[in-house]
């Protein structure tokens, strides 16, 4: 299907807001444009193979967009600009023969142009512009040989003397091209505009459902004691839900791998997978309160929104690729000033110079990285998970917990016990020594507080077992196989 | 019947085998989960470059409490690794810590791939040619890696 075709048919089909749309890249408007430039190009006896060949002898047209580059029309730096400042049109400049109207190039001889390949092309601009123009024009510098270009007056002069004396430049406006540009850049303005409200907008949301989350889950509030037995489930619930959640991001991926903001394609396959397993898990239904279940519901949403407004600039942001691919090959004039204000505004959106590589995700990329960020500190952090208080030694939960002190690090205090057995004397994380001195007044009782309200059954399970152990390491093995309990 | 497998062996597993280390492989064997058939890959720029170093990999009773036992399979030409595989490298001896893991030491081992040290030889006959003619040392486990260390 061609992209025009497909382009529409997602804008037409997805149900985005009306006043989204209205900052959609106008695509089949934009290629009749394109069209107009080309025919244009064609009416001056221009057509692709010329200009290609004509290339050395013609400046490129400067594409000065409005909204881009407002001030540059104004700017000192470019003063043949300045006679020109409400209505801009890109010019293509030929240098001709004044006399037969050929470009120069056709009519030098082969040793003339040798002499002047080794002249700097911009250097042959900009005299030949001085000399029509008759003013006096400071060198603008688009190249990178700054130093060069503010050569001795004599250097310029000499390389006036190579021109042939009747040398004029022709100025060509290209309307249709203005035609072009106009249009697509308020587009992008539009869309970096969109995409700071919406985010703007979701940010809000996921702070709103933080709270709604954090209502739910609190395992002990103060008088809700009658509760707890409920609320505790639902925190579980919820847990699991966030755990899957976090195992296979929607938006963004975390493994070492490929770590980055995931494509459109990419997060909706992966939103689908996690609602399946919802499902399949039946999490949702199993949730006590009406409260927790609008909270989940809501998660879902959000979800889904982050999706849509992904989806609207990865597709208008291949539009904008495309179209600038189009341009170039039909008009064989490039975008290139008009890519690089772009760039320099919009990194996001236009990968560096010299990448071959095309970003199609635009400014998806950044909602996704962005609202990825948001969701994982302002609602999944809210609901802890069993893996971030895990001791470092046994992977089991860190219960006792015991703080050595000398680092951050949580240890169960069997694997401490275990250390000190062994005569391990080093922290296993930081290898301070540590580890003997270490007693009862080591156990961390906040965390502790921590875990049993949030952990109550992990709490309970890993307490029977520490006491197995102890009984273990008092009496022997023996003494608590199930053939000797009979007392 | 052997005592159960504990918790952090399981995880460690999982964990390498749902997020495998680029370049590094290590599958417990089925009817032994404490044993490993572990696979490195010479780190790129070094002499053992597109070679692919076969090791096995057990984790004793007291794991973590002590590290685990490894040895290279595939030959090696390695100033701090002898002929019967066996590998200096500190945290595998003073510098263990339990909280140290499989993956991190086939990460360490994979780096001292990268960065031989003679001055700590295990091999004293690797290292010797290693400190009198290091170009002679590197080209021969480049033929080495070229004879044993090829895929299949
Ligand atoms: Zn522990
Ligand atoms: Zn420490």
């Amino acid at each position: 299907m061609k992209f025009g075709h497909e382009y529409e048919q997602v804008l037409a089909s997805e149900g985005f807001p009306e006043q989204w749309l209205n900052s959609a890249i106008d695509y089949k408007y934009l290629k009749k444009c394109i069209k107009k430039v080309h025919r244009q190009l064609l009416a001056l006896g221009l057509d692709g193979e010329t200009l290609s060949h004509l290339s050395g002898w013609v400046e490129q047209p400067d594409f000065k967009v409005k909204p881009l580059q407002h001030h540059d029309y104004y700017s000192a730096a470019q003063p043949d600009l300045n006679t020109i400042s409400e209505e801009f049109t890109p010019q293509l400049r030929i240098l001709v023969d004044a006399q037969t109207g050929q470009p120069l190039d056709a009519t030098l001889t082969p040793e003339t142009k040798a002499t002047l390949q080794g002249l700097a092309q911009h250097e042959m601009i900009l005299a030949g512009r001085k000399e029509h123009l008759g003013t006096r024009i400071e060198p603008v510098d688009e190249s990178e040989s700054g130093s060069d270009s503010h050569g001795t007056p004599k250097d310029r002069v000499s390389s006036i003397t190579e021109l042939p004396a009747d040398a004029r430049w022709v100025q060509v406006p290209l309307a249709s091209a203005q035609r072009f540009f106009d249009l697509l850049a308020p587009k992008l303005e539009d869309l970096e505009a969109l995409r700071a409200a919406e985010t703007r907008k979701l940010e809000e949301e996921i702070l709103d459902l933080g709270d709604a989350v954090e209502n739910v889950v609190e395992p002990v509030r103060e008088g809700f004691e009658a509760k707890r037995e409920i609320s505790y489930r639902d925190l579980y619930f919820w847990r699991e839900m966030f755990r899957l959640y976090l195992e296979s991001p929607i938006f963004y991926s975390e493994s070492e791998q490929n770590r980055g903001p995931l494509t459109f394609a990419k997060a909706k396959e992966r939103l689908e997978a996690y609602d399946k397993q919802l499902r399949e898990t039946g999490l949702l239904s199993k949730m006590k309160t009406p409260a927790a279940r609008q909270a989940a519901k809501q998660f879902l949403d959000l979800n889904v929104d982050i999706l849509k407004i992904m989806h609207f600039q990865e597709v208008n942001a291949r539009a904008m690729v495309k179209i600038l691919k189009k341009f170039d090959k039909q008009t064989h004039l490039e975008g290139r000033l008009f890519l690089k204000s772009l760039r320099d505004k919009y990194p996001e959106l236009v990968p560096p110079e010299g990448s071959k590589k095309i970003v199609p995700s635009g400014f998806a990329n950044s909602i996704a990285r962005d609202l990825h960020a948001e969701i994982a500190s302002k609602i999944l952090a809210i609901v802890p998970q069993l893996d971030d208080w895990n001791c470092p030694v046994c992977y089991a939960m860190a219960w006792r917990p015991v703080s050595l002190g000398c680092c951050r690090s949580v240890f169960c205090i069997r694997c401490i016990i275990k250390l000190q057995d062994e005569g391990m004397k080093r922290c296993p994380c930081c290898n301070k020594e540590t580890v003997m001195s270490a007693d009862g007044r080591n156990i961390d009782f906040e965390t502790m507080d921590f875990l049993e309200k949030y952990f109550p059954l992990e709490v309970k399970r890993r307490q029977k077992e520490n006491e197995k152990a102890q009984l273990v390491r008092d009496y022997g093995e023996e003494f608590v196989k199930p053939s000797c309990t009979v007392m | 019947m052997s005592a159960p497998l504990p918790k952090r062996i399981i995880k460690e597993t999982e964990r390498l085998q749902n997020e495998p280390v680029p370049g590094i492989s290590a599958q417990p064997h089925d009817d032994n989960a404490r044993y490993f058939d572990v696979m490195v890959e010479g780190p790129g720029g070094s002499c053992y470059e597109g070679g692919v170093f076969n090791l096995e990999l057990f984790l004793p009773d007291d794991y973590p409490m002590c590290p685990p036992r490894i040895r290279f399979l595939t030959r090696i030409y390695h100033p701090n690794i002898d002929r019967l595989g066996r590998i200096c490298l500190d945290v595998l001896k003073n510098n263990w810590s339990p909280a140290l893991q499989i993956r991190t030491i086939l990460l360490s081992i994979q780096a001292l791939l990268g960065a031989p040290n003679p001055e700590d030889p295990l091999n004293e006959a690797v290292a010797k040619q290693w400190k009198e003619n290091q170009s002679e040392a590197i080209e021969t486990a480049r033929e080495w890696t070229k004879l044993y260390a090829q895929k299949n």
